[in-house]
């Protein structure tokens, strides 16, 4: 197979000992909204960093600028040292293959089926390959996630854990050295769950892929994270492995972890009236 | 209430520019890709959603235009007592306006409607941002095999719609208002000429493209939901309707001029 695109621009594994992924003052604003607040990070390879946070405090904003699927209002996003948030969409494709992206809701495409869903990324870039070799590599890669078998299923067939799977076994079939998750284990049961977490351990392990999850799910994060993120208003706040996460001193990053609502958050509650005040009972409508 | 005036007309600017963006790069994308082998799949199962299943609402649709034509036209002509001359005023009619420009609309209706709420629902499902993720192209994977399917199938379809009008205006002519099928025709081949049915033809190219580009414009840029969705694709008729009008004016005006240029070298033919 030949790899039809030139990533000759992008270092070589020999020749770069930097981070991996490094984001420098990251700023991003929809409109007057803040999201990302002058946030710096690197990653590093082999790794696994888990980004923690509430919803809508833009885990998923910051982690879609490391492949650049959004623009920083400012600062720089670097891959290999190279810096990639001021490339063209086109010369984007080539730094994108390095990755592989689980979105939320698998983002697999429905009008296609999962054999041709994994083999889309397979036939985009390996222009030569030929239809019974492909076929092979998505059984593979099917196979990898526990899923032999169904390459003739529609999405819409899938449960929601299978469908998560699917996903990743076409976020690998490019045999990325980045994979970003972005909450792989929402809306699954915690046995599903736990069968994704145990999948990103054994992409950690067999692929020797760099990963980088978003997530709320603490189970989760403990389980696969070499190092843990907090974001809180769109800054980091706490950045260390798991015991350091686990013992943090600001109260926000305890209250997330133990999953305790706040003193702010109550008092809104209590603001809000009443539940048998505000509620409208079936007699009402008769 | 200035500011609000101003602001608005500001960002009714910003999304000119970006429609203008994204036809242009659709055209080249569209232009580079139609050479591309892996391409042609895509297309033709475009052209299996786009064309085939259209056939019949175009062909219905063309057979009403001419019979309702026919029924209209008939107390005018014979109050004259040019009922003979007809056919030359449904087929004129229908090839040139009113086939091309119903079979048009027909199509923003049925296939613009489709693409926007297909590639609206890929796009609040992050579907589109997959094949970006994916290092491909979402125009050329996404827009172009249907853009280049609207563009050859327009046309087609035009001509199954004239087929139809032509057919249905006949049809009643003779049965039900009795009028003499060898003198129907006779006027109408002297009064259509073959530059008639061009004019209607080349004029589904530029329908086609328009409604191709605005519809799957829309869908790229629809808001989240199902209202978004909703609201997309009715937006992409109203587009797509309003600018298959200005553009049956604007070409009406451009072949007029081509004709009067070289009507005089006809006569040398």
């Amino acid at each position: 197979m030949n790899e039809s695109e030139d990533h000759k621009s992008l270092p070589q594994d020999a020749d770069y000992s930097g981070p991996l992924i490094e984001v420098r003052n990251l700023t991003k604003k929809f409109g007057k909204k803040l999201v990302l607040d002058k946030i710096s990070l690197s990653i590093e390879k082999g790794k696994t960093t888990v980004i923690i946070g509430p919803s809508g405090c833009g885990k998923t904003v910051l982690i879609k600028h490391f492949i650049v699927l959004q623009r920083p209002t400012s600062g720089q996003v670097y891959f290999k040292g190279r810096r990639i948030d001021d490339l063209s969409e086109r010369e984007l494709y080539g730094v994108r293959t390095h990755f592989g992206y689980l979105f939320q809701e698998g983002a697999l495409f429905d009008s296609i089926t999962i054999a041709e869903n994994i083999m889309f990324p397979i036939r985009q870039h390996f222009k030569g390959v030929k239809w019974r070799e492909a076929e092979e590599l998505v059984k593979a890669k099917l196979a990898m996630v526990g899923l032999d078998g169904f390459q003739n299923y529609y999405p819409a067939n899938l449960s929601g854990g299978q469908r998560k799977r699917a996903a990743l076994a076409r976020a690998v079939a490019l045999n990325p050295e980045v994979l970003l998750y972005d909450e792989p284990t929402t809306g699954l049961d915690p046995i599903r769950s736990d069968i994704i977490n145990e999948l990103i351990l054994k992409f950690e392990r067999e692929l020797g892929v760099t990963t980088i999850v978003v997530t709320h799910d603490m189970k989760s994060a403990y389980k696969v994270a070499d190092r843990i993120i907090m974001l809180h208003n769109g800054r980091v706040i706490a950045d260390g492995d798991a015991d350091h996460i686990r013992n943090h001193p600001h109260p926000t990053v305890q209250q997330f972890i133990n999953g305790q609502v706040s003193e702010d958050d109550l008092a809104v509650l209590r603001m809000s009236g009443t539940l048998a005040t505000s509620q409208f009972l079936p007699r009402d409508f008769q | 209430m200035i500011a609000t005036l101003g602001s608005k007309a500001i960002q009714d600017v910003i999304n000119a520019g970006r429609f203008g963006r994204f036809a242009w790069r659709s055209a080249a994308v569209s232009l580079r890709r139609c050479a591309h082998r892996q391409t042609y799949p895509l297309i033709w199962n475009q052209v299996n959603i786009i064309g085939v299943r259209s056939v019949p609402v175009i062909m219905i649709t063309g057979a009403f235009v001419g019979m309702t034509l026919a029924v209209q036209a008939y107390d005018q002509l014979a109050g004259m007592g040019l009922e003979e001359h007809l056919g030359v005023l449904i087929n004129i009619s229908v090839v040139k306006e009113l086939g091309p420009v119903l079979a048009a609309v027909m199509l923003a209706g049925r296939i613009g409607g489709a693409l926007t709420a297909e590639l609206g629902t890929m796009n609040v499902t992050e579907q589109i941002d997959a094949v970006r993720s994916m290092g491909t192209d979402p125009i050329a994977y996404l827009v172009v095999p249907r853009f280049l399917a609207c563009l050859i199938l327009t046309p087609v379809l035009i001509i199954y719609a004239d087929l139809m009008g032509v057919v249905g205006g006949a049809l009643v002519s003779f049965l039900q208002l009795g009028i003499n099928s060898r003198a129907y025709w006779n006027f109408s081949a002297s009064g259509v000429e073959l530059w008639d049915v061009s004019i209607g033809v080349v004029k589904g190219f530029f329908f086609g493209g328009a409604i191709a580009i605005i519809s799957c414009y829309k869908g790229f840029t629809c808001k989240e939901g199902a209202h978004g969705v909703g609201q997309a694709c009715t937006e992409a008729f109203v587009a797509s309707f309003i600018s298959i009008l200005a553009l049956d004016f604007a070409l009406a005006v451009v072949f007029k001029n081509v004709y009067l240029t070289f009507w005089p070298l006809k006569s040398l033919v």
